[in-house]
């Protein structure tokens, strides 16, 4: 353990990754202390009174401010009101983007800024996401890879037909090309959920589903191998039961390749969950919901809007509001890569030299 | 075992691999609500159930499911069968190709013209062009991969190798949304300005959004053999049956189309491959022959290209068969943003409400059997290249 950290401490690239991933942590951690955001969501969703006041962001139902972008710029005020995202009546804010003014957001502030068309700032949404970003790609490849870790393991020990039987459900799984089993089941399962938790887990879900064979199939190839090693077959034959030789030596030592392949994936599904919102996903209960892959895709969608807009009428392209987002989910992902090949080099002996 | 023997073995166990997705295709069926599955199999209004609102929504309000038509529509579609005979009929028409019908009210419907049209038919006139950018990204993906890979084993953790992996991760972590806008935007407003004017004013015209020029760009207008829903004749494929008409400028044309969204593709999925040519190429260039190799005098470049690059090559094509998995996965979104006639474009319209689950299905069938059949053709390419695979 202590040789490897000593591998992966050598290697520059997957110390830089290792920084940048410390640090979306400790974003994480900052956003539930930070002072701005959810008071200010809540004051306005509570004095504009919609039928969920103020409980947009904390999960139960959608309340949401909706803005009239009038000729000098919204205010909130008249031209805003709040309105609940499952009230039939809702009707999508329609936003005049030639109006979207203003400059960057500096980072620090911790003023809503009205002239974005996120009803947070560009800043307060990363900060807010962070929680929602780490937390769902943690759980989806956690989930997957304890699931791919004991079907794995049970495939490659036992051998037969229950080997057989597993190894080709997880084909089937594996033939699927993964963002249109997600696509499928959203599509499906989605009509019949609207919370909030409800619509995270059917997510989750989803993913789960899709990811779990991809861990099945490394940790049976893995175990296949570490069961002809010596050491089991010295507590075979000193009498151990099978599922105390797969506790304590077969699935600790076919451990690593699934960290690495973890690793590699975190950082991959807050891009899958832009593109899902990138295609036209509601995934989450509020259109500006603060989710990094969410973010980005909706910044990007409406680039070619802002431009003819800017085009024909001369304003400030609003650039923060693509390149912050966008710089996250890349740094994100990014350094997960780096950490990832880091380890798989520190952990091949092959490869140390 | 003879090389016939193993690719009929390959084949006939690429069936039950199917027939497994498609089991799970009809698990997702049952979980939809009935009016939906009324709407995306049964189509044709002749059964008397006219398929114009979802009836989900009817049904929340209370009565008007509550007619003889729809439940005379359960009974077309063998919905009040027991589970096993609708399980047996499902596998049944999906491998005859009958795969439904697309929604009247459906988003699909707005772009093929009729109301209701055969699932399989609307595909079939879709994959052709989706085929066509599968294969020109390949192409592209290879003709980067080999060589960057082989260099950087070659020369081992210099800056150029480290430059190298850092670009092919950074391919890894861009999310291919926001690449593709930004190259859609950046391409049209470096072309766009200078060249917009049309080819019916015999100047070059030029632009990277849907996947053939506007007709009135085209000599003689939109040609006789393009149809309705961009569905060419004789063959399917575009730039082939554009060849075969003679217009060689629209041949020209549409491979033009292909660039960018094939460079996007090619960039999101050149990392994992990189990654395993390099590898094999290090794990061949530790072997005994290729020192051989050295001390016979053979050149380092003839060593580098012949002799290790031919023997690293089998490890790429197994990869081959994944990464094709990886990036058509990614169909939907690049096809969407280029407005590229493909089935990825029909099925990101049909995934927005209201649902063409039908067209939904279908396509991921589609793009699974495409999958499989790739992998196929990589482990017959593989037996080829390696003889123990087939004698072994």
């Amino acid at each position: 353990m202590r040789r490897t950290f000593y591998f992966l401490s050598r290697n520059t690239l997957a110390m830089i990754g290792l920084s940048i991933l410390i640090f979306f942590v400790f974003v994480a951690v900052y956003s539930f202390f930070d002072p701005s955001s959810d008071t200010q969501l809540e004051t306005f969703c509570g004095e504009y009174g919609g039928p969920g006041g103020g409980t947009a962001f904390n999960g139960t139902a959608g309340c949401q401010l909706v803005c009239t972008y009038a000729s000098n710029g919204p205010a909130p005020g008249p031209n805003c009101y709040a309105v609940d995202y499952y009230n039939p009546g809702f009707v999508p804010p329609t936003v005049d983007f030639a109006h979207l003014k203003g400059g960057p957001v500096p980072l620090g502030s911790l003023t809503l800024n009205p002239s974005s068309p996120y009803f947070y700032s560009v800043y307060q949404g990363e900060l807010k996401g962070a929680p929602w970003s780490l937390g769902i790609s943690a759980g989806i490849v956690l989930s997957g890879a304890a699931i791919g870790l004991l079907l794995g393991s049970v495939a490659g020990y036992s051998g037969g037909y229950t080997d057989e039987f597993i190894m080709r459900i997880t084909d089937i799984f594996l033939s699927i090309p993964g963002l249109l089993l997600v696509l499928v089941l959203l599509a499906v399962l989605g009509t019949h959920f609207t919370s909030l938790t409800d619509r995270v887990a059917v997510l989750m879900g989803a993913f789960i589903i899709t990811w779990w064979p991809l861990y099945t199939r490394i940790v049976r190839g893995q175990v296949l191998v570490t069961r002809e090693q010596k050491y089991v077959e010295a507590s075979k034959a000193s009498g151990a039961r099978s599922w105390r030789i797969l506790g304590r030596h077969i699935v600790p030592n076919s451990l690593f390749p699934v960290f690495v392949q973890l690793s590699l994936d975190v950082g991959a599904i807050p891009l899958l969950l832009g593109a899902l919102v990138f295609l036209g996903f509601h995934i989450f209960p509020s259109e500006y919901f603060p989710e990094w892959g969410s973010m980005s895709a909706k910044a990007i969608q409406i680039v070619p809007f802002q431009l003819t807009a800017c085009i024909s009428t001369s304003c400030e392209f609003p650039w923060w509001q693509l390149l912050f987002p966008g710089l996250v989910i890349f740094l994100f992902a990014i350094s997960v890569n780096f950490l990832s090949d880091g380890l798989r080099d520190a952990l091949d002996p092959r490869l140390r030299r | 075992m003879k090389m016939w023997v193993y690719i009929i073995r390959r084949v006939l166990l690429m069936l039950p691999v199917i027939i497994g997705v498609m089991t799970i295709t009809f698990l997702v069926t049952s979980a939809l609500p009935l009016d939906y599955r009324l709407i995306s199999s049964l189509g044709a209004s002749k059964n008397g159930y006219k398929p114009t609102v979802p009836c989900s929504q009817l049904n929340m309000t209370g009565v008007l499911c509550d007619n003889p038509a729809y439940y005379r529509g359960i009974h077309t579609l063998g919905l009040d069968q027991p589970p096993w005979t609708q399980y047996a009929t499902y596998i049944y028409n999906s491998l005859t190709l009958h795969w439904g019908f697309t929604a009247a009210n459906g988003p699909a419907s707005g772009i093929t013209g009729k109301a209701v049209q055969p699932v399989a038919t609307v595909l079939s006139w879709y994959l052709p062009y989706t085929l066509e950018l599968a294969a020109f990204s390949l192409f592209l993906i290879l003709l980067i991969a080999i060589p960057i890979g082989n260099y950087s084993a070659v020369y081992r953790n210099r800056p150029l190798d480290q430059g190298a992996r850092v670009l092919s991760f950074s391919g890894f972590a861009l999310p291919g949304f926001i690449l593709a806008t930004l190259f859609l935007l950046g391409a049209t407003y470096l072309v766009g300005a200078g060249v917009q004017e049309c080819h019916a004013t015999s100047t070059p015209y030029f632009d990277f959004y849907g996947s053939f020029p506007p007709w009135s760009c085209v000599d003689g207008g939109k040609p006789s053999w393009i149809g309705a829903n961009y569905q060419t004749s004789p063959t399917g494929f575009p730039t082939v049956d554009s060849f075969l008409h003679g217009q060689y400028y629209l041949a020209g044309d549409t491979v033009f189309r292909l660039i960018l969204p094939a460079i996007v593709i090619a960039y999101g999925s050149v990392a994992g491959i990189l990654r395993f040519v390099r590898n094999s190429m290090l794990e061949v260039l530790n072997l005994d022959f290729i020192r051989t190799a050295r001390a016979k005098g053979v050149a380092e470049s003839g060593v580098v290209r012949r002799h290790a690059g031919r023997n690293s090559l089998n490890v790429t094509v197994t990869v081959l068969g994944l990464t094709f998995a990886g990036f058509i996965g990614g169909f939907p979104i690049i096809e969407s943003v280029f407005n590229l006639h493909g089935v990825g474009l029909i099925l990101a319209l049909s995934i927005q409400p209201p649902y063409d689950f039908g067209i939904i299905f279908g396509a991921t069938l589609l793009f699974t059997i495409i999958v499989v059949i790739a992998n196929i053709l990589v482990d017959i390419v593989y037996a080829f290249l390696d003889p123990r695979v087939r004698l072994g």
